[in-house]
């Protein structure tokens, strides 16, 4: 019996691991916040319920593996029943993963076409070109208009922040001067590769007012792990004048 | 030997159809590729275990429900009790892939070995011609 | 009426004096063309090489334990998480496949030996000859590969990884590579054609089974990638434009290594779901639960497991989304099937806990959870949030290790008397069991939390104001449990040299499939006497006549 006390006590660590997300009323987002960005509004609710899903299914399959080890221990010579297959049971167990996951699927290819979805481009608001090289980024603002100075360039030592204008959509074109790189900010639940010789389209809003941590997700060489930027959501009318201000000075020389 | 080539003619209409559906979704080049070189790959072996069985006709001892140990009594084939040959066989093979990096030299050096290896290898077993044993 | 026949010696080593002196010993394991010799030095090596990349692990647990870098530059931590990933993948789990296939297929099907017992002890040498290449790396000037194990091009490409480690790495793993293939000719070749009478396919044990399948998507995955790493040999060596980013070089590389890299993870699961499958019924006293649904199911996964390899690839933004998760979420069904199935072999069955049981138990714990965030990852707006981040990392180590390193060592307790004639200590086994059951968890469970929190893979630093440093730490002291469980293990092989050799064919008592029908361990070609095979049974119908199915199938 002491084998049965400690295989309950292996159950708890995924316990926990669910518990521990369970803060506040409603459900938790397990890691992510709702409401910052267009790509939480339609990734989190999957998330959430892909991960109540998962806990139905693995709770029940554990608790099926356990049944065994506790209740079906071996008390005696005699040999069990030599059952070898079971039909009914056959076909339900496969019936039953299929339409669980194709019920997922079709949350899925609904959300992963509504993020990636590129609006025409006299829907957009905003442009901004995302370069990846080695070991830091360019952000070009085309707003700005074509001025050598709307472009911030970063630094490992300073990583450069990414302005996003609240509530608006903005057009990211995602490429690399080198190798292959990886656009990634956690907690707007998105990333993209930014690939050498292509370039890649990805569009989504900014919901939240606040900074957040952005960094490179491709193994790009020796300073990859340094390969950071932040993004900072300000109101449309700071990020205007913060792309302004970068190109002030070059817009007084020319003109 | 049915179930044998069912399997691998099985996989290799699988895959050829998988190969048409990726390609008319808009798949791109390696994957099409890819995917139809393995129903390729399926359909040699599976049409040779399918001209095998039609051609040996005859119920194999392995696929009899029925059959006995007995059946395949006496020679099973011949098994080589030892060898030398994998080891400098690998050896040369290593040192040719070695060599494109350190230099011509030890290429040529080892593809030397390899031709010795090889016939080596291969030829480990077999008798002169005009023998009688 | 007798039920087996007498099989003829086939050779007269069978009477051949076991070798005296050291030297006659080296002698014979070097020339060995016995698939069980072969074996052996299959899953020493690989378990030697696994032990190496444990200690690589370990240095790059105790790198990430406290923000900073505290003992390794940059370069140095990317080396050593690529030659990790490369020996754990290429050097230990998938020679220890065909090491567990050698040692165990042939007396599964009756076999004498493999087909081509010369091209055995080839593919052996090619393995260990390939992967010391790769491995040397770390002794050159400009260290080892370090651009992963997956090798990205453009970074494995000759202007940004300048080092001939980069060329060891790509030339020794594509001769290793061609060793695998040739074992995947051997293990089909041997299955289709040397079983022995009355042992038809729907009567071969599941391990074999899945051994013939691994070897069919052997032969499909392993050419890709030895096309890839010459390709990119090419490039680096003679020039040549093929993973040029301006010839679309960089989606070139991904699409042909994960066309490789995803049958890879399936080459990687099947044997040992395969090794699972043959402890369930011995230690339920049951038969295997829907066996046929089992070996389908298992055929699926094979045909399906070409289908899915840019799911590796969603975050590209280049590949066809819905066709590859819904291959992806249509291959999670029959892997789920098979979870069924090994339950219902355990179910109202007569089960004991010995340690090879332990082990199974383990797997099915960890594979589960393991299978499930490969459900999440499956769909592509999940994985854009976690993809190449330590959540990743947890579900590959929970799929891989759970499944690998559990199985592993579930098949060494349990073939260990089939092998050497010795049975492993019990209490060993168990204190074993248990310290790499919470060592492993402790290390990783954490890790999915960490992915979510942003943490990204690959990293060999973060700053402390990024919170990670406490659920580092975690995984940290998690991992040098692991590593101590190893310890017990280790005594549990030394001790048993002198115990007393096992007397029976099946210790276990209650053995199904045919390699419990000879002696422990077995002679040189398997079998003096064979039983008659009428089931999937044959060695318990052997030992239990009157609990013999019927033969039906």
């Amino acid at each position: 019996m002491r084998q049965a006390h400690f295989k309950f006590i292996s159950t708890l660590p995924a316990a926990t691991f669910l518990l521990t997300s369970c803060s506040g009323g409603e459900v938790s987002g397990l890691g992510f916040e709702e409401g910052v960005s267009s790509v939480n509004d339609q990734a989190l609710s999957l998330w959430q319920g892909a991960w109540i899903a998962a806990a139905v299914v693995g709770v029940f399959t554990l608790i099926l593996i356990l049944w065994p080890v506790f209740f079906h221990r071996k008390k005696d010579e005699n040999f069990p029943k030599q059952t070898q297959y079971n039909i009914p049971v056959e076909i339900a167990y496969t019936v039953i993963p299929f339409i669980i996951v194709a019920v997922l699927f079709y949350f899925t290819a609904q959300r992963e076409s509504r993020i990636l979805k590129i609006s025409p481009d006299n829907q957009v608001s905003h442009f901004i070109d995302v370069v990846g090289f080695q070991w830091s980024w360019q952000f070009k603002y085309k707003d700005a208009g074509d001025y050598k100075s709307a472009t911030v360039t970063g630094t490992p030592a300073q990583p450069p922040t990414l302005y996003l204008p609240l509530g608006e959509n903005v057009r990211f074109t995602l490429t690399a001067n080198d190798v292959v790189h990886g656009f990634w900010i956690p907690a707007f639940m998105i990333q993209m590769q930014n690939l050498p010789g292509v370039t890649n389209q990805l569009e989504f809003s900014a919901t939240k007012l606040g900074t957040f941590p952005g960094r490179c997700n491709i193994l790009c060489g020796r300073n990859h792990s340094q390969m950071l930027f932040n993004v900072k959501v300000v109101t449309p009318a700071e990020y205007e004048s913060y792309i302004q201000s970068l190109v002030a000075e070059e817009k007084a020389v020319i003109s | 030997m049915k179930t044998g080539w069912m399997l691998f003619v099985g996989l290799a209409i699988f895959y050829a159809i998988l190969a048409v559906i990726y390609w008319q979704v808009g798949g791109e080049a390696v994957g099409i590729t890819a995917i139809s070189l393995s129903a390729g790959l399926s359909i040699i072996v599976g049409f040779y275990l399918w001209f095998t069985n039609r051609r040996l006709g005859n119920l194999l001892p392995e696929d009899n429900v029925q059959g006995e140990i007995a059946d395949s009594a006496g020679e099973l084939g011949f098994f080589s009790p030892h060898s030398w040959w994998p080891l400098p066989l690998a050896f040369c093979m290593i040192l040719a892939g070695l060599g494109l990096l350190i230099g011509w030299w030890l290429t040529l050096i080892a593809v030397g070995g390899l031709l010795i290896s090889v016939l080596g290898f291969v030829l480990e077993y077999e008798k002169p011609s005009a023998s009688t044993h | 009426m007798t039920t087996y026949a007498q099989r003829p010696v086939i050779s007269s080593s069978a009477s051949a004096p076991a070798p005296t002196s050291k030297g006659r010993l080296l002698v014979k394991w070097l020339t060995s063309t016995d698939h069980k010799t072969i074996g052996y030095l299959y899953l020493i090596t690989s378990f030697a090489w696994f032990l190496i990349a444990g200690l690589l692990a370990l240095l790059l647990r105790g790198e990430l334990a406290r923000p900073g870098m505290q003992f390794l530059s940059n370069e140095q931590y990317n080396q050593i998480f690529t030659m990790h990933g490369t020996i754990m993948l290429l050097m230990f789990a998938t020679p220890l496949f065909v090491g567990f296939a050698n040692v165990i297929m042939p007396l599964q099907i009756g076999a004498a030996d493999v087909a081509f017992p010369r091209l055995n002890m080839l593919s052996y040498w090619l393995y260990l000859f390939g992967g010391t290449m790769a491995f040397i790396g770390f002794i050159t000037p400009g260290g080892a590969a370090s651009f992963g194990w997956t090798a990205y091009a453009p970074l494995s490409r000759v202007e940004y990884s300048p080092g001939i480690g980069a060329d060891l790495w790509l030339v020794g793993l594509a001769i290793g590579g061609l060793g695998t293939i040739l074992g995947g000719v051997n293990f089909v070749t041997t299955i289709l054609t040397m079983r022995a009478p009355g042992m038809t396919m729907f009567r071969m044990s599941i391990f074999s089974w899945n051994v013939l399948l691994t070897s069919i998507l052997v032969l499909i995955a392993f050419p890709p990638l030895a096309a890839a790493f010459l390709a990119l040999e090419s490039d680096r060596l003679f020039g040549s434009h093929i993973f040029d980013p301006a010839n679309g070089g960089a989606m070139l590389w991904q699409h042909l290594f994960w066309f490789f890299g995803h049958p890879e993870v399936y080459i990687l699961a099947l044997p040992f779901f395969g090794i699972a499958t043959e402890i369930l019924p011995v230690f339920s006293r049951k038969p295997i639960f829907g066996y046929k649904g089992l070996i389908a199911a298992t055929i699926a996964i094979a045909a399906l497991s070409v289908a899915v390899w840019a799911h590796h690839m969603y975050a590209s933004g280049q590949v066809l989304l819905p066709f590859f998760s819904f291959m992806t979420f249509l291959i999670g069904v029959p892997t789920g099937v098979k979870f069924f199935n090994w339950i219902g072999t355990m179910w109202r069955g007569s089960v004991t806990f010995e340690t090879p049981m332990l082990f199974v138990l383990g797997f099915l714990v960890t594979f589960l959870f393991g299978g499930i965030t490969g459900i999440i990852l499956a769909s592509p707006p999940l994985d854009f949030a976690v993809s190449a981040s330590y959540f990743v990392v947890a579900h590959f180590h929970y799929v891989l290790f759970g499944t690998v390193v559990f199985a592993m060592f579930a098949g060494f307790y349990f073939w260990w008397p089939k092998m050497t004639g010795k049975m492993l200590n019990e209490t060993l086994g168990k204190i074993h069991f248990w310290t790499l059951f919470f060592g492993f968890h402790i290390t990783f469970l954490i890790q999915h939390w960490l992915g979510i929190k942003g943490f990204p893979r690959r990293y060999a630093d973060y700053l402390a104001s990024d919170g990670f440093t406490f659920m580092n730490m975690v995984s940290t002291v998690g991992s040098g449990l692991l590593a101590l469980s190893m310890i017990p293990f280790a005594i549990n092989i030394w001790i048993t040299r002198s115990t007393p050799s096992v007397t029976t064919d099946d210790p276990w008592g209650y053995g199904s499939s045919l390699e419990w029908a000879t002696s422990c361990p077995p002679p040189r070609h398997n079998f003096k006497s064979m039983p008659r095979i009428r089931s999937e049974r044959p060695a318990f119908d052997l030992h239990y006549p009157h609990m013999a199915a019927k033969a039906d199938h």
